[in-house]
């Protein structure tokens, strides 16, 4: 009996050992290639940008010709084609992006993401190309009811999100808010959701109230022609402001390029038309 | 917003967790008899190596081991996976390769030792043995536990869009955030029919197998 327990003690620390080479060297090859000027030389080796997306209008969608499009779409394929590569959309996992990223399975996350401290301080992020708010989605039926009060209440935001952060704290608030969401729901109970369409279907199914999402992806979900044209986007508590990026391997010199190119395309107006075909002027930053 | 309508979507879904689906029959039937092999090896070396790898595999989530092989190569090595339908058929093999092995030692070791005792009393070899007795015995035991797992199969393939594999379910996701739900719902019809079919498969399959005992 003693034999057994000692050979599986081996065991299991044989095995914990192996894993913990793995993740060393798994940091260390991480830091040497996102060293100082290797990215940019990688992507140029390799031709072409890899952009990790999600699907959501109006930043990355297909079009009624089967056409990838999209703000953040155009977008990124003026960038490159100013860079002089290729540009390939990969369709990624939300959760998982910042793996996507280290693993070099993506080259950047260029689909309507919030800048974060957290983020800043994982990743090499843009300057930021355009305002996001938080939105408030719930029942037409039952929206005087719940813009009265949320007390005891259900609200539910997506996991990781801006809208949970700040929910529960996590986020602190900066000069652009209005109301802090914090004390707004802080009689409210909170479930959080695995995306943003599930937190939508939470309200529909009545099993929370009240969602709060990036007000540019509730645009795209709620309204008439949806599943969700009994549901209403409310604005009126300003929770903030946000900041959409561009996210990077830590480190990386290519964040550098991309800023260029931008800017050059602010200058030239291509952005101002882009952001004019899908209704986002209002939201661009100059 | 999306160009193809939903139906015409979730079929072209559904068509990659068909193919997943077989080509991890394929390459996982085999592989786990393999597998069983190492597992009842006199060699003790081999059969603890060969039970270490059924534990671990057995005893740690497949959506662990998808992200283990999607993303390890390039996390590790910096050599990233360039197909994330290889990267899922891998995993899968692995997993289910795993599962098979354990069911099909079941199924061996459950063939009473008289058998082998007739089949050397005749002066067969072991290989003999194996193929003309055992084996057929195997196989007619191991219809039914093998028959869960492989539909446990088809539904299992849903779990490869964790690594960005466009399978019916995140097919049908995406039309969730345009704010379309019935089609999420409508994959169960897609999971049912061809789970009915490989279940009329299976029992006919069982009933090839009636005409000897066990």
């Amino acid at each position: 009996m003693k034999k057994i327990i000692a050979m599986l003690l081996v065991l299991v620390m044989s095995v914990t050992g192996l894993v913990g080479c793995g993740s060393s060297k798994g940091n260390e090859a991480g830091s040497t290639s996102a060293g100082s000027d290797s990215d940019w030389a990688y992507i140029q080796d390799k031709g072409k940008l890899t952009v990790g997306i999600t699907l959501f209008a109006p930043m990355n969608y297909y079009n009624e010709k089967n056409k990838l499009v999209g703000f953040d779409t155009e977008m990124a394929e003026a960038v490159t084609k100013k860079l002089g590569i290729d540009v390939e959309f990969t369709e990624i996992n939300w959760d998982s992006k910042e793996v996507e990223l280290s693993s070099k399975n993506i080259d950047c996350i260029w689909n309507g993401m919030c800048i974060t401290e957290e983020r800043k301080q994982n990743m090499s992020i843009s300057d930021p190309y355009l305002y996001n708010t938080q939105a408030m989605v719930m029942k037409k039926s039952r929206e005087k009811e719940i813009m009265k009060s949320v007390k005891g209440l259900t609200v539910t935001a997506e996991q990781g999100s801006t809208g949970e952060g700040k929910i529960d704290g996590s986020i602190a608030d900066d000069d652009t808010v209005k109301v802090s969401a914090q004390d707004y729901f802080k009689d409210a109970n909170y479930v959080a959701s695995d995306s943003m369409a599930k937190a939508l279907m939470e309200v529909k199914s009545g099993t929370a109230d009240v969602a709060l999402v990036d007000s540019v992806c509730a645009l795209g979900m709620v309204g008439e022609g949806t599943d969700y044209s009994d549901l209403v986007i409310n604005m009126d508590n300003n929770f903030g402001q946000q900041e959409y990026g561009i996210a990077f391997r830590k480190g990386s010199d290519v964040t550098e390029k991309v800023n260029e190119a931008i800017k050059e395309l602010y200058e030239d107006g291509t952005v101002d038309t882009i952001a004019k075909k899908y209704g986002l002027q209002e939201m661009l930053i100059k | 917003m999306m160009a193809t309508s939903p139906m015409e979507s979730l079929s072209s879904g559904f068509i990659i967790n068909i193919e997943l689906f077989f080509i991890t029959l394929l390459l996982a039937l085999p592989l786990g008899l393999v597998i069983t092999f190492c597992s009842m090896s006199k060699f003790k070396p081999l059969k603890w190596l060969s039970r270490t790898f059924v534990w671990i595999i057995r005893g740690t989530p497949l959506m662990l081991q998808l992200f283990v092989v999607l993303y390890a190569p390039g996390l590790l090595f910096s050599m990233p996976m360039n197909s994330r339908f290889t990267a899922a058929v891998i995993a899968f093999v692995i997993n289910y390769a795993a599962y098979f092995s354990e069911i099909y030692r079941g199924g061996i070791e459950s063939v009473s030792k008289g058998q082998y005792e007739a089949g050397q009393v005749l002066g067969m070899t072991k290989t003999q043995i194996f193929f003309k007795i055992i084996l057929l015995q195997v196989i007619k035991r191991i219809i039914p536990p093998l028959s869960n797992e492989v539909i446990t199969l088809t539904k299992d393939t849903s779990l490869a869009r964790i690594i960005g594999l466009a399978e019916i379910i995140m097919c049908a996701e995406r039309f969730t955030k345009q704010g379309l739900i019935w089609p999420l719902f409508s994959t169960a019809v897609f999971f049912l029919v061809f789970n009915g079919i490989l279940t009329i498969l299976f029992g006919w399959i069982e009933k090839k197998m009636d005409y000897f005992r066990v």
